[in-house]
């Protein structure tokens, strides 16, 4: 079944729920930006087709195009547009809800940021007062725990680098996460390794549900051969940020080098960076190694497919969604052992997977793939396409949200 | 000391403060021995010197000041330095800049043409680039000072940009023979490179008594938080320690925009209560932490020459250090303390575990070597003296 087969069979199924009195949700997808990331657009895409209603707030920053169900809050980021915005849900709360508003105000004021801002922020979510108000980014929790007073559900979402680390080396946050978590009503974790991780600052296990991000397979069709290289050509896709580990892939590559392997490596997203630019003219890997700006992804696509392997260094991630892109692609991917990676990858049997930090294993790893024959290649990406396929659907993905709304909801 | 009459236009990015203890001394010392000194900076904060201080430029980003600005250094070109105005304009256009872009560097530059000096020295090579016409047209000498970043990360970072300086007739300050090498092979001549090391203040850091070892070994590295530091190779070395079970502390002094990275690495290769980040310290208190150091470390990616590694061998710590261009001139492998190829931390866990197992009697005597060598040949004094030489003979 395709995904607008299944949307339209879940909108019947939204229907039948209003005929039964389970109303559809109202849900507020907060990033503090809108339009927000990729992935948080493809979720509101999907959960607005299955029928439900989403609130979207915060700062404007650039082009909108919504579908019906879709309801646009945010505000624009001019300080006249603010003023008669504040005035605009003022008014409206001081004269249908001035309980609640009082409520409100009392509590912004015990926060020591500026007030004005504050209630631009915070007076449209309690006039539209959606169902669940489910934030994106999880270090904004504190600004967001007063809904609750009104009746409006948390659901809190772990997506990287807010959970993998900022709570590691920013204390504060760590502390935050330990005083909100247990209050909180739901969480949506993007791997079982990241929802381990929020049990730490003592979010409840029954109250997480692990949903994978969901791709647009469609798109990721490309059925090419796969490629023959005589030079070995690698590639990883992403910013340059310490994170992404690329000083490693680097020096991996010195030690492919020396054994006078023969191959290319090209970071895309990795241009400008003082730190990678120089460990390339340090080893002296000026024309093996190559560094790319940002590309569009119908671009990168060509280049991962062209590739003999994708390969992601990462010191931490969720889920890195340029592995399921190469998954869905038929390249194979070569990956740090790190956050989700390992519930994607299967070592030796739709991908392989290597310790963090280890250019040793790293350049060991790709001597070995060189040997792999075409027929077990073959076989490997074929499984690898297989297991995003069923596990990375933007069906499962909607579908898995929405049930975790629904059992937040109940309780 | 004998007079010498001689000025010197010394051009910083901002007065130097605690860290770039090298220049302040130098100026003293020059002072002290006769010549005028005369400072530009482009930033003005506060200031400890005696000697004249001017500001480059006074642009500072806000449009109605940088107008005003512009008009205003245009009317001295043309009126106040005329002749100067136009020797700057023939020799940038000869240089191969276009009309707009030579009047652009003559606003830019017009502040220094009101001083006439002997020398105009950049205290690091990027604050020469823009300004390689500067000294002809006041007719001056002018010296560069290389420092290390300048050196080997800015034309990784801005290729080409110091194409147009080393065309000019110019006297070049290293810090390190591998830089003056370095230079002869983008075909600098050797006679205009002279390589003066940088000094340490001798009397600060001198060592009155080491605290005895204690059973847990303490390591220690001074550095900002940048890559360049190769803290990263450093703690994945500390970690191979560690699953040796080697009982050790390691404390980093500085700060900088890695330290998430670094935390996080600590974190994940498990040596997270090992390591402490103090911060940037006082040098009261970087003095006490060498002091009760067993080894210091500086796994450096690039480094020009390092104080740090001389203060810590002044203290009596044992340095450990990688091969980054000046660190294997800054200590003697084997002699003063040990030099590990850079980038592989299998190398310096080998090497750092080897130092922690040598005889009390083999410490000590590397310890001394080092200390004397430092006295001898680290001093302010014994720098000054080299400048003075550096001016003189051209």
């Amino acid at each position: 079944m395709g995904f607008k087969k299944y949307l339209k069979a879940n909108l019947k199924h939204q229907k039948q729920c209003a005929m039964t009195k389970q109303k559809p949700l109202k849900i507020a997808v907060y990033s503090g930006e809108v339009p927000s990331t990729t992935f948080i657009e493809r979720l509101i895409d999907g959960l607005a087709e299955a029928g439900h209603t989403i609130y979207l707030f915060g700062a404007r920053t650039g082009r909108l195009g919504y579908r019906n169900g879709v309801k646009n809050f945010s505000y624009k980021q001019n300080r006249l547009y603010k003023l008669l915005y504040l005035a605009h849900y003022t008014i409206l709360l001081w004269m249908f809800r001035p309980k609640d508003k009082l409520q409100l105000d009392a509590l912004l004021k015990t926060r020591s940021k500026t007030l004005l801002y504050e209630k631009v922020k915070c007076y449209p979510v309690l006039w539209h007062r959606p169902d669940i108000f489910h934030i994106q980014w999880a270090k904004g929790l504190s600004d967001w725990m007063w809904v609750r007073d009104f009746g409006i559900k948390i659901v809190v979402s772990f997506l990287g680098t807010h959970i993998n680390y900022s709570p590691i080396t920013i204390p504060e946050i760590g502390l935050m996460y330990k005083k909100h978590f247990p209050n909180v009503d739901g969480f949506h974790a993007v791997s079982k390794a990241i929802a381990l991780k929020g049990t730490l600052y003592g979010a409840d296990r029954n109250k997480i549900k692990v949903v994978y991000s969901g791709m647009d397979l469609d798109t990721l069709d490309l059925h090419q051969e796969t490629p023959k290289n005589e030079i070995f050509k690698m590639i990883s896709v992403g910013r340059a940020h310490w994170v992404k580990g690329y000083t490693y892939a680097i020096d991996a590559c010195k030690i492919l080098k020396n054994s006078n392997f023969l191959f290319e490596y090209t970071i895309v997203g990795g241009l400008g960076d003082l730190e990678l630019e120089h460990q390339i003219h340090d080893l002296g890997l000026a024309n093996e190694v190559k560094l790319m700006g940002r590309l569009p992804f119908e671009n990168i696509k060509h280049y991962i497919n062209r590739a003999d392997v994708l390969l992601l260094p990462s010191v931490e991630e969720g889920i890195a969604n340029v592995v399921l892109e190469a998954m869905a692609l038929k390249t194979i991917v070569l990956s740090t052992d790190c956050g989700g990676m390992n519930e994607v990858i299967e070592n030796g049997k739709n991908g392989f997977l290597i310790p963090v930090r280890d250019p040793e294993a790293m350049a060991e790893a790709i001597f070995h793939l060189k040997t792999i024959p075409t027929e077990v290649k073959q076989d490997i990406v074929n499984r690898a396409k297989k297991t995003v396929d069923r596990q990375h659907s933007e069906r499962q993905m909607a579908e898995g949200i929405i049930e975790l709304y629904e059992r937040t909801m109940q309780t | 000391m004998a007079h010498t009459n001689q000025s010197i236009a010394l051009v910083l990015s901002q007065a130097p403060g605690y860290s770039e203890t090298f220049f302040k001394n130098k100026i003293y010392g020059l002072e002290s021995n006769g010549f005028e000194v005369i400072l530009f900076l482009d930033y003005i904060g506060p200031t400890e010197f005696s000697c004249k201080i001017v500001q480059t430029t006074s642009f500072n980003g806000n449009l109605f000041n940088d107008t005003i600005y512009s008009v205003k250094s245009l009317f001295n070109c043309l009126f106040v330095y005329p002749k100067q105005s136009l020797k700057h304009y023939r020799l940038d256009r000869k240089s191969g800049f276009s009309f707009f872009a030579s009047l652009r560097r003559l606003v830019l530059n017009q502040r220094f043409f009101a001083y006439r000096v002997d020398w105009l020295h950049f205290g690091f090579g990027m604050l020469a680039v823009g300004r390689e016409n500067i000294a002809e047209t006041i007719g001056a000498k002018m010296a560069v000072s290389f420092r290390g970043f300048d050196h080997y990360l800015s034309p990784i970072k801005h290729p080409g940009c110091y194409d147009l300086l080393f065309k000019k007739h110019l006297k070049y300050h290293v810090l390190s023979n591998s830089m003056k090498q370095d230079l002869e092979d983008r075909g600098i001549m050797p006679n205009s490179i002279m390589v003066i090391t940088p000094a340490i203040d001798t009397d600060f850091f001198s060592l009155h008594v080491r605290d005895k070892p204690t059973s847990v070994l303490q390591l220690v590295t001074l550095a900002r938080l940048h890559w360049i530091k190769g803290l990263d190779y450093t703690l994945r070395a500390l970690a191979i320690l560690n699953s040796l079970n080697v009982p050790f502390h390691y404390t980093i002094i500085g700060d900088g925009d890695q330290k998430e990275r670094l935390l996080f690495t600590a974190h994940q290769l498990g040596i997270f209560d090992r390591v402490s980040f103090v911060g940037k310290l006082p040098q009261e208190e970087v003095k006490s932490y060498l002091e009760q150091s067993d080894i210091y470390i500086q796994y450096s990616i690039q480094e020009g020459f390092c104080n740090a590694v001389l203060e810590a061998q002044a203290m009596g710590c044992l340095c450990v250090v990688s091969d980054a261009e000046g660190l294997s001139e800054n200590v003697l492998d084997g002699v003063t303390g040990w030099v590990v190829p850079k980038r592989e931390p299998k190398a310096l866990a080998k090497k750092i575990l080897e130092v922690s197992q040598l005889s009390d009697s083999k410490k000590q005597q590397i310890r001394e070597v080092a200390i004397d060598r430092i006295k001898r040949e680290f001093s302010v004094e014994q720098q000054i003296g080299h400048f003075i030489d550096f001016y003189k003979n051209f």
